[in-house]
């Protein structure tokens, strides 16, 4: 028998891929003579290969497009209506403008103040989506040609859902990181539709422009996983709890003998590369490295050596206290007068990212050594590397250089930080311009007569960003001067914080199991976000306590998990130190960076696939309308400040999650509110019968600012109750709504009724007190239902 | 009016997870510097005992030193129409609920174990006698329980005393737990669903029965008989077990009947003692899960808390993948510990005799419950890492699997094991996706008379494909 067989591959993908996708494949085979038949001429096209292991099969909505959950995002809209907010009445986007949006006025283009606040908001989600996109996009790229595409992922110990939100949402299962850039590709593709959106004369619908920032969120949560868990796998970051060491936190943490490189940022790889090179030179005893923002997370998790200087808002005050040696910019949340800032106390800077370069002479392509002499001489005050090689070596020794030459700069005098005090002329532009009306002026003013008691209360309410000293006429340094007034305390503060665990294990998913369905665990509380607090970072660490203490699980990501750590108990331990770190009741895991917030959404899908075994491919409807009635998630973002913030939670949003903010939050133009009111809008599928069934205002709200922490901590513990409780898990969700709410606001709540079911609801140490006052309010048993929830016709299951 | 205005402190679920150190401590009663402590509950005729009553024997609070630690007994008696002997465990055991649930009190294990501790601060608030206890937990318990009619409480603080009736205490232990492990679901006519799960798993029900504890390892029939007493509409509630079908496998009409309602129709039949035909569904908290091992034909039981990889290279999480979300699954079958030192356990598939692979931990919570001989016969993850390792040890120690195995060593499966993962899957109510199966039969090929081969000439043929997905999928 002959064979004659000629194959021609071609491939015409972006680059060579020896792995699961292939794309353009052409097979060409002119002749074949086989027992079974012959074969001329075939020629085979095939756009795309998958070579799937992936037993489950595909779900409804694999790589869903900008409107494909739109009938979803409104489910969700049309009970929690936008109550906007506007901070800015005027659209000044286009040429047309400004134009006027108050009242019943549309601006040029026609769109109205509604929309026009929706769309502020699709732009936010926009940003802070793109930022994690081109961080993700950095981290593989970088990745990919350092590790290799086939690099396989492994992400965290006993877990095989190891991308929860790439298979939910995309619908395959990556195996090896150049997996994940089919992910990356899709998710940019959508952000660019739904910037475009937001053109003028697009989109005109304040929902519809909801809808598409729901969108953006969802993408964001891909995209941080992506980053998260690329890094997780190559760069050796702990792969849950179990794996995570302790590190150091605060002034008191860094040895000011040595050489103090501080990293601002949250990526990672140029840190990397700065504790490699330590490493290899053995320098650890010569040269500290410190973080603020996520990259001190991100260096932690590289590195336990590494410290963590403190959240965003620390960065003045750092800087101030003369202590770094050199700055290393990577991107996002850095204060984009670092430079000048620098500058001032001798500190070179080095950017490592193209996204912020601060004006500074690219050097890439130089020789380190002439860099580091640039550096050092002063002839260059700063200069931009973007190969993360470079970075280290260079990083090392101008730091090296330079600390011995910054004596003068590196513990400045009391009299030359105090400097200028005196002039202070009491026109209170300092208090106009501070975020939380801070009483500066007096502080500066007591200060000056030698009472530094009341600047050095305000160091740790003050969010750093500064803006009291551009508003002084006299120019007075008063950042400075707080740093001053309670330096001898900040320099031996040294905070112990737990290291990012990344992802939470298929295995704790499934130990919570039974606490969360007999309603032993009252809930999942996740303190996230940003440092723009009202009332400074120690109002973390009270919202973590008084939860931990009642048995919920607490997360912390990003600043909030690095503020909790400062407030300390009589004995001088902290809440990382008081409470276990464990995905579990009464348990504390700092899950780690920004980007690591994808693990916490992450989880709540876990807990739908790994217990109710829903299919997750594919499927994000109905994970989404799981976690919305079933999962007592709720999210504080207590400081939310950035763009990025918004995106995270409207990631959150369309899962059913709702978020809590602060004061600042409101800014965000618009909450999403449900009106318990309205029995009409609480009227949920019941999915064994199919019938239409009231189920109470649960859970009341998606998007909330709430004053004060005392609102915040009683409406999470309301936020925490879903209509499928159970009656022992309704009954343990009330005593902490009706115990917080006597505790806070001194009485009971004035809506119990909207959430007794009946009387098994009603925890029973409780029962008499509590069913005389259901009675006053005319309550009825029954008349709030206990349905298997659904919002989706589909989940409806017709008996066989 | 609340129950609790008059007692110096607070009094509810939120103090459940206080923990009170030891400088913190005004007094601890019983705990590890203790040799003798216990808590009892005993069920009475009603004119056997005075409702209400407390006596303390021994020195009370504001008696005894700050800081230390007493000999400790803690002796309840209880009354009621409906209350029977087998009750008395379960009651016995709300006692840790409840002495958490006040303020400044803690309570650790349980039975002759116990450890509880009361904080300085709810001593200086009032708390200065146990009469408060008691009154405290008469109280509780008639609130929660209302089938107790009448209740009386003595708490012991006399060493001499303590130490008297702590022997008793351990025969009545003794003899609680051989009447539980004694029962059996022959004797009985009701046995209990639970519910709970559905939250998680809608097509889950377990059937609680004597012999068959639920699957999270955490009610027992005598539980489900007194929280269906307590809440007859709640997620636990009776199943009259009808007419028994088939003793060997465990299945009952009333059963099948009332699994066929809970399921909406998903379920149609469950064998309580078996893995395979009609095995009983698993929810998501199962405490472990047997699984079938085809290549020695027989069992292996991993649990939740096993973090490495089983004998044939899964872990716990994969294993119970296969099985979760109250599915039958042939050969993967989520089950309780306490079901392991059942008498029924898998008794259909073989009982011991078919578990060839267990962790040591469960060896070590289920050896005094095992048939002696099996013992040294089943392997631990200490005796074998791999399936080769396993057949040498199953064929050393001549476990009674080998007996079945085919002269040539090729183990036969009783039943086609592999887990169906595809026919598994929950349906996605609502969405077909479009496939281009053809049934076998459709395909003319099978037409063919013997002898002639058919032969497929293709020329000149282009084929265009915008996307080719190749799956693997078992058989």
């Amino acid at each position: 028998m002959r064979h004659i067989i000629s194959i021609q591959l071609f491939n015409y993908g972006r680059r060579q891929r020896r792995t699961l996708s292939k794309k353009d494949l052409n097979i060409k085979i002119d002749e074949l003579e086989s027992s079974l038949g012959t074969i001329k001429g075939l020629e085979i096209q095939i756009g795309r290969i998958t070579d799937e292991e992936w037993e489950e099969p595909m779900g409804p909505t694999p790589f869903p497009s900008v409107g494909t959950f739109r009938d979803w995002d409104k489910k969700l809209l049309n009970r929690y209506k936008p109550f906007y907010m506007p901070l800015c009445d005027l659209c000044c986007l286009c040429t047309y403008g400004k134009c006027d949006l108050t009242g019943d006025k549309k601006g040029a283009c026609g769109i109205d103040q509604k929309a026009q606040q929706s769309r502020i908001v699709l732009l936010a989600c926009c940003i802070g989506a793109s930022t994690h996109t081109a961080h993700a996009r950095h981290m593989l790229n970088h990745l990919l040609e350092e590790f290799g595409r086939d690099y396989l992922l492994d992400v965290a110990l006993n877990t095989n859902v190891e991308a929860p939100h790439i298979r939910l949402v995309c619908g395959y299962k990556p195996k090896t990181i150049g997996d994940l850039e089919e992910a990356l590709d899709y998710v940019e593709t959508q952000l660019v539709q739904l910037t475009a959106a937001a053109h003028t004369g697009q989109e005109g619908d304040n929902l519809d422009f909801e809808s598409k920032a729901f969108h953006a969120g969802m993408l964001d949560h891909v995209a941080m996983e992506i980053a998260d868990i690329s890094q997780i796998s190559t760069l050796g970051f702990p792969k849950g709890v179990s794996e995570a060491p302790l590190a150091q936190m605060g002034f008191g943490s860094i040895d000011t003998k040595k050489a103090v490189v501080m990293c601002i940022g949250h990526n990672v790889l140029p840190s990397v590369d700065i504790i490699d090179y330590l490493m290899e030179h053995d320098l650890f005893d010569k040269v500290e490295i410190g973080g603020l923002c996520c990259t001190a997370h991100d260096n932690t998790r590289y590195d336990n050596r590494a410290k963590i200087l403190g959240p965003i808002s620390w960065q003045l005050r750092y800087v101030r206290s003369g202590i770094p040696d050199l700055v290393v910019i990577d991107e996002q949340c850095i204060r984009l007068d670092i430079v000048e800032e620098a500058e001032k106390i001798g500190a070179p800077v080095i950017a490592t990212s193209e996204k912020s370069m601060m004006g500074l002479p690219d050097r890439t392509h130089d020789d380190p050594d002439a860099i580091v002499a640039d550096l050092v001489s002063g002839r260059q005050k700063g200069v931009v590397i973007l190969e993360p090689r470079k970075v280290g070596e260079v990083v090392v020794k101008t730091a090296m250089a330079v600390s011995p030459k910054r004596k003068e700069f590196k513990e400045p005098s009391k009299e030359k930080l105090f400097e200028n005090m005196e002039k202070c002329r009491g026109c209170l532009e300092c208090v106009m311009a501070c975020p939380n009306n801070l009483p500066i002026m007096d502080a500066v003013k007591a200060c000056a007569e030698g009472d530094l008691s009341l600047l050095s209360e305000l160091q740790p309410l003050c969010v750093g960003c500064g803006r009291c000293e551009s508003a002084c006429p006299e120019d007075l340094s008063i950042i400075s001067y707080m740093y001053a007034a309670s330096a001898d305390q900040c320099k031996d503060e040294c905070f112990q914080v737990r290291v990012g665990s990344g992802a939470i294990t298929d295995v704790e998913i499934r130990e919570v199991g039974r606490g969360i369905v007999f309603g032993e665990i009252p809930g999942i509380l996740a303190l996230v976000g940003c440092a723009n607090y009202p009332k400074g970072g120690g109002e973390v660490a009270k919202i973590a306590e008084e939860f931990l203490k009642r048995r919920f699980i607490v997360l912390a990501t990003g600043c909030s998990a690095m503020d909790l750590a400062t407030t300390l108990d009589e004995e001088g331990q902290n809440l990382y130190e008081q409470y276990p770190g464990v995905f579990d009741a009464g348990g504390l895991v700092n899950v780690g960076s920004c980007v690591s917030n994808s693990h916490i959404t992450g989880a709540t899908i876990k807990i739908a696939n790994i217990f109710a075994k829903r299919p997750l491919r594919a499927n994000y409807e109905e994970i989404a309308d799981y976690v919305y009635n079933r999962v007592g998630a709720v999210g504080i973002a207590w400081g939310a400040m950035s763009q990025k913030a918004a995106s995270i939670a409207a990631g959150c949003w369309r899962l059913g999650i709702p978020v809590i903010v602060g004061p600042h939050g409101s800014k965000y133009r618009r909450n999403l509110l449900g009106r318990k009111d309205k029995e009409e809008d609480w009227i949920t599928l019941d999915a064994r019968t199919g019938d239409d069934m009231y189920i109470g205002p649960v859970p009341e709200h998606l998007f909330y600012a709430a004053e004060t922490i005392e609102e915040a901590i009683v409406m999470t513990a309301k936020l925490s109750m879903r209509p499928n409780d159970t009656t022992k898990g309704r009954a343990v969700k009330l005593s902490h709504y009706i115990d917080l709410s006597k505790k806070y606001y001194g009485t009971m709540p004035d809506d119990l009724e909207l959430f007794v079911r009946g009387e098994s609801d009603l925890p029973f140490t409780m029962k008499v007190e509590l069913l005389e006052y259901l009675k006053k309010k005319g309550w009825e048993e029954g008349k709030i239902g206990m349905p298997d929830p659904t919002l989706l016709d589909r989940m409806i299951r017709r008996k066989k | 009016m609340s129950l609790f205005e008059d007692i110096p402190v607070d009094v509810g679920i939120i103090y459940e997870g206080e923990r009170i150190r030891g400088r913190d401590m005004q007094i601890e009663l019983g705990g590890p510097r203790e040799d003798y402590k216990f808590e009892l509950v005993r069920a009475r005729e009603m004119d056997e005992i005075e409702d209400g009553k407390i006596t303390i024997i021994g020195k009370d609070l504001d008696e005894l030193d700050e800081g230390t630690n007493t000999a400790f007994g803690l002796f309840i008696e209880v009354a009621g129409e409906e209350i029977e002997k087998d009750l008395e465990g379960v009651i016995e055991r709300r006692l840790h609920e409840y002495v958490n649930f006040i303020e400044g009190f803690m309570h650790l294990n349980q039975r002759y174990d116990i450890q509880m501790r009361l904080s300085k601060k709810s001593y200086k608030k009032g708390f200065t006698s146990l009469k408060i206890l008691g009154e405290i937990l008469i109280r509780l318990y008639k609130s929660e329980l209302p089938f107790i009619e009448k209740m009386q409480v003595s708490i012991i603080t006399d060493p001499e005393k303590v130490k008297e009736m702590y022997q008793e205490a351990l025969e009545i232990y003794e003899s609680r737990d051989a009447r539980a492990r004694g029962m059996s679901d022959d004797e009985v006519d009701v046995f209990y669903g639970c519910s709970l799960c559905q939250s998680f798993a809608p097509t889950h029900l377990c059937v609680i029965t004597p012999q068959r504890y639920a699957n999270c390892g955490a009610i027992s029939w005598f539980d489900g008989n007194a929280t269906a007493k307590v809440d007859p509409k709640g997620p636990v509630f009776e199943i009259p077990k009808g007419a028994l079908i088939d003793a060997v496998t465990g299945e009952y009409e009333g059963v099948n009947q009332v699994i066929r309602e809970k399921s909406l129709g998903e379920i149609e039949r469950v064998q309580l003692y078996t893995g395979f035909g009609y095995p009983h569904t698993s929810c998501g908290c199962f405490e472990g899960c047997a699984f079938w091992i085809p290549e020695v034909d027989a069992y292996g039981v991993v649990h939740r808390n096993f973090k490495e990889k089983t004998v044939n290279g899964l872990d716990f999480v994969t294993i119970s993948d296969l099985t979760a979300g109250g599915r039958q699954v042939d050969g993967f079958h989520g089950l309780s510990i306490e079901y392991m030192r059942s008498p029924k356990f898998m008794q259909a598939d073989g009982g011991w005799d078919k578990v060839v692979w267990i962790p040591q931990d469960i060896m070590d919570r289920t050896k005094e419950f095992m048939p002696p001989e099996i013992i040294p016969k089943i392997a631990t993850e200490n005796d074998v890492s791999n399936l080769d390792e396993l057949k040498k040890w199953l064929r050393d120690k001549n476990h009674p699997i080998v007996d079945t195995w085919k002269p040539e060593e090729a183990p036969k499966p009783i039943a086609e094991a592999q887990p169906q993962i595809m026919s598994q899957q929950m349906p996605m109510t609502g969405f077909t996706m479009p496939s281009l199966e053809l049934p076998a039969s459709a395909l003319p090929i099978q037409g063919l008379p013997q002898g002639v081969n058919l032969k497929i000439i293709l020329k000149n043929v282009k084929i265009r494909a915008e996307k080719v997905i190749i799956r693997a999928e078992k058989e």
